[in-house]
């Protein structure tokens, strides 16, 4: 008998897959929670609320690629990325906060959370060291898992992003 | 005993030396390193008794910084503390030589169970 190759087996496998198939909500929650015991301070937790937009928002992220390409991005205002900062440095903490400490804190954050997240996704992946400024854009919006928290009653989300664009539909 | 701090994020670096102190270890020597290569470098200068490693920095990465000190013939012991705590990283971190790898986020037990039968 002979099979004709119609192609259908190679155009399944180059199905990328989208971040919802990998990862859920209660995973990124979850290793936010322990990241923020850890590095914030133990009585610090995380409430799964959303909290609206931030007001001058800044975000931190590390990218992961592999058989998953994108970012993991935290996004909160300038004055809670100074507070976390703070709490990061405890008896450190200057009077005056540098640009450059906030930076090192915050994007501290979003690499430890981003580390946890990629060990969760199949690998094998690399991991970048982390950014700090304008989030990535989102360029795949079913490519996308997305929690929405609040800490000391102030609104931080985290994404884990694609960085590609959606695939051409199947004709 | 002198131990070694290498991490390129100075926050992380001193978030591990509070960590050593609340697990109990207090009264070393602490040197810090910004990357693998400084970190490189003041092995061969500072003479550590123990270096504590981030893996993914600048210039120098933890696990090129490790290979670099055995190709050379240190065996100063070596572990890692490092957001990637897969089992392949693990793994990677053990055929180059670590001792351990102490995945972020942790606290001062995890930093007891990897170091106890390395400091004195």
């Amino acid at each position: 008998m002979t099979t004709l190759d119609s192609g259908e087996r190679r155009r399944g496998s180059d199905t990328r897959p989208l971040i919802t198939e990998l990862i859920d909500e209660g995973t990124v929650e979850s290793i936010a929670q322990e990241a923020w015991i850890s590095l914030v301070g133990e009585d610090e937790v995380l409430v799964p609320l959303p909290g609206g937009p931030a007001t001058d928002p800044v975000s931190s992220w590390v990218d992961v690629v592999g058989p998953w390409t994108g970012s993991v991005v935290l996004t909160t205002g300038r004055r809670t990325a100074e507070e976390l900062t703070r709490a990061l440095l405890r008896e450190h903490s200057p009077a005056v906060l540098e640009e450059e400490d906030v930076a090192d804190a915050f994007g501290e954050i979003a690499n430890v959370v981003g580390g946890n997240v990629k060990a969760a996704l199949p690998g094998p992946s690399g991991l970048s060291l982390p950014d700090v400024g304008s989030a990535p854009a989102l360029r795949n919006p079913a490519d996308l898992c997305r929690v929405e928290l609040q800490w000391r009653g102030e609104p931080v989300s985290i994404s884990v992003q694609g960085a590609l664009p959606p695939l051409p539909a199947p004709r | 005993m002198k131990i070694l701090i290498a991490d390129d994020s100075r926050v992380m670096r001193q978030i591990v030396i509070r960590t050593l102190r609340q697990a109990g270890y207090d009264d070393h020597d602490i040197v810090e390193a910004e990357d693998g290569a400084d970190a490189l470098a003041k092995v061969g200068s500072e003479k550590p008794d123990l270096v504590l490693s981030d893996w993914n920095m600048p210039n120098m990465t933890g696990i090129e910084c490790l290979q670099a000190l055995r190709s050379s013939g240190s065996a100063v012991p070596f572990g890692f503390v490092t957001s990637e705590g897969s089992p392949e990283m693990r793994e990677r971190a053990a055929n180059a030589g670590a001792l351990f790898l102490i995945a972020k986020p942790f606290n001062e037990e995890t930093f007891q169970e990897a170091l106890s039968g390395v400091i004195a």
